[in-house]
């Protein structure tokens, strides 16, 4: 009587579930293949991740609060054509950097208009823009890449500090933010609360409207910020940045236990989810060195993992 | 005054069903006629009967989606799933590998179509995951298993005569456009005149109630993904004889283009609003973009923005749209 009351009262069931998951990955791997735990070596492969790490961020915000964007990978195409474009013009990086994270911040605020302002569903509008961004980016660059930003900007993705690459600790600094913004904070709760029931969020006098541009802008400024390193790590700005990342950071954020549907999730484990798929991609890649697992893996390992939660969080409430 | 009669021009129409499709409507028609007026045989028979065959496997597809949108669902899977099956499909037909015929293709085609549907149905309904969550794992997962199929060769040298089909077709219509006018009209007819059509409207405007009324919530939302499988296992076989050749990258973003339409076309994300015909249009106005802009021969240069000019096209059709009928709400609360 007092488990059963005890487990319904559990909150952290998912974070247990994918806690459990990743530990059960590690230890096969590292049994199976003795240096895969080595800690130079995962920091060494862990580049590619930071990007998507910062992306996911702000994505669990908005998924919290009971919205989606699927234009951040677009929105990373126009900041990179922005970002090369000012560069070719003016040649300062420090110029071209601010075009970078305002061209961001305007895409974010686009969506976030439409969003706050007609109130249109997130879905529709970061769909079209996801067409439009991306359209404009193409449009503009025609075609031609730039390079070449020099040996200091590339330190940006490439430099690091006591062994840890910088992205990371960007990453770091972004995450303990957002986790006390969304925990500490007013607007933090309203954001649970617009995604648990918005018409009572604007009953009870909250400024929803401010709150999710605010939130779309942010998004779209992160979006501004993970080109940088981007552009950074391969030292080239082409119309075809960011591709495809949108699917990626959504699923590590479902899998991270933030509610699809609104007003439940946090960044614990949002970073777990993350690293979990980070994981799940090395060993794949690196066990059976057959590329193509890895997505197989990747999309099993998604739903698998709800499926776990739904059924042990449903008999946790029987 | 005359802003008056304006005003009550907008309200009529904003206040009508067919609110949406007159927007579609409106907004081809003003591209036919721009276009039209640059260069006239751009109105001819073989202009259309292109746009016409590049719809079909989007239309095809999208009946499907609309119903599954209609009972609060989403499938962004599609995309992976028609490469999946196209490589499947030309793995069966290929004159290159010892061949079967086209009579194993097709049966082998549509089943696994419809099985991989039975199975996000199944977990959507009996697993209780979201179906956005399920879809996006098989959209990332199918493409991995496709890849794998294709073992990094692109498929080419289908069989001849079927080439010929999805190219002349049967009195000189592709086969592709004869089977999206049957699958329209199949749904059309599943949505009007069964009750099961009119059940799936019930359980996307009220899950609640449809539970209460006794409606089979589980076996309907089994079926959309099913029909949806299945279509875009026809769409497939309809449509792939009419490339080159297959590649590892067929079907990339279809899904989007699919789900793009379907909202568009005036399907609420929310469930239980809609009509085929909307989403038709819209699947018109998506496709003739980039005829279009070929047509007008705008150059290389022009042809970059073509995405951006898609983007702006679902930005006007449905903001404006939102718009007129948010001003019409207030003009009736007033």
């Amino acid at each position: 009587m007092m488990m059963a009351k005890r487990d319904r009262d559990f909150r952290w069931w998912h974070e247990t579930v994918l806690g459990v998951l990743l530990i059960g990955l590690l230890i096969v791997a590292g049994s199976l293949m003795p240096g895969f735990l080595r800690i130079e070596g995962q920091l060494l492969l862990s580049r590619q991740l930071w990007e998507f790490a910062i992306l996911s961020l702000g994505m669990t915000l908005i998924i919290i609060s009971g919205g989606i964007d699927i234009s951040v990978g677009s929105t990373m195409g126009l900041c990179a054509v922005m970002f090369g474009q000012c560069h070719f013009a003016s040649g300062s990086l420090a110029a071209s950097s601010f075009a970078c994270l305002v061209t961001g911040a305007a895409c974010g605020a686009f969506n976030g208009l439409l969003i706050a302002q007609f109130r249109v569903h997130p879905l529709i509008v970061t769909l079209a823009t996801f067409a439009a961004f991306r359209g404009i980016a193409e449009g503009l660059s025609q075609g031609r890449s730039w390079s070449k930003f020099g040996d200091r900007f590339s330190e940006i993705a490439r430099g690091t500090f006591l062994g840890v690459p910088l992205p990371g600790y960007v990453f770091v600094v972004l995450a303990i933010g957002c986790a006390v913004f969304l925990s500490k904070t007013p607007s933090g709760r309203f954001l649970y609360a617009i995604g648990h029931n918005e018409r009572a969020s604007r009953f009870s006098g909250i400024a929803v409207e401010k709150v999710k541009f605010c939130l779309y802008t942010f998004s779209g400024m992160i979006a501004g910020l993970t080109t940088l390193i981007y552009v950074s790590r391969f030292d080239t700005a082409k119309a075809d940045a960011g591709k495809g990342f949108e699917l990626d950071v959504i699923t590590a954020v479902v899998l991270g236990g933030t509610s699809i549907y609104g007003g439940r999730g946090n960044i614990v484990g949002t970073t777990l989810g993350l690293l979990l798929i980070h994981e799940t991609r090395l060993f794949v890649s690196r066990y059976w060195k057959i590329d193509e697992l890895r997505s197989i893996v990747i999309g099993l390992v998604l739903i698998g993992a709800v499926l776990t939660c739904q059924l042990v969080a449903g008999r946790a409430r029987r | 005054m005359i802003s008056h009669s304006m005003k009550r021009a907008f309200r009529s129409v904003g206040s009508s069903v067919q609110q949406r499709e007159f927007m579609l409507f409106l907004l081809i028609a003003l591209t036919c006629l721009v276009v039209g007026c640059f260069d006239s045989n751009f109105l001819t028979g073989h202009v259309w009967r292109e746009i016409l065959v590049r719809c079909a496997p989007t239309a095809i597809v999208a009946c499907g989606m609309m119903l599954v949108i209609v009972t609060g669902e989403i499938d962004i899977s599609v995309g992976s799933l028609m490469a999946l099956l196209a490589a499947m499909f030309g793995r069966i037909v290929s004159q290159n590998e010892a061949s079967a015929s086209c009579w194993i293709g097709i049966p082998v085609t549509l089943g696994v179509g419809t099985f991989i549907g039975l199975t996000t149905g199944g977990l959507v309904a009996w697993g209780r995951v979201p179906s956005i969550i399920v879809t996006l794992g098989l959209l990332t997962a199918l493409r991995g298993v496709t890849t794998l199929v294709m073992g990094g060769q692109n498929i080419d040298a289908l069989p001849e005569r079927l080439t010929a089909l999805a190219k002349q077709g049967l009195l000189g219509v592709p086969l592709s456009v004869w089977t999206a006018a049957a699958v329209i009209g199949l749904t059309a007819i599943l949505i009007r005149q069964t009750s099961l059509g009119r059940r799936l409207y019930a359980l996307g405007s009220s899950p609640e109630s449809a539970r209460m009324a006794g409606l089979h919530e589980r076996r309907l939302k089994l079926f959309v993904f099913a029909y949806t499988g299945f279509l875009t296992a026809l769409a497939t076989i309809v449509d792939v004889p009419r490339l080159p050749k297959i590649e590892a990258g067929i079907g990339s973003d279809f899904e989007l283009l699919v789900v793009t339409c379907v909202v568009v076309g005036g399907v609420s994300i929310a469930g239980g609003r809609g009509t085929l015909s909307g989403v038709l249009l819209a699947v018109i106005l998506l496709t003739m973009i980039r005829p279009v802009l070929t047509f007008l021969d705008i150059g290389e240069a022009g042809e970059k923005w073509t995405k951006a000019i898609q983007g702006l096209f679902i930005l006007l059709a449905v903001v404006f749209d939102t718009a007129v009928v948010r001003s019409s709400i207030r003009e009736r609360a007033a």
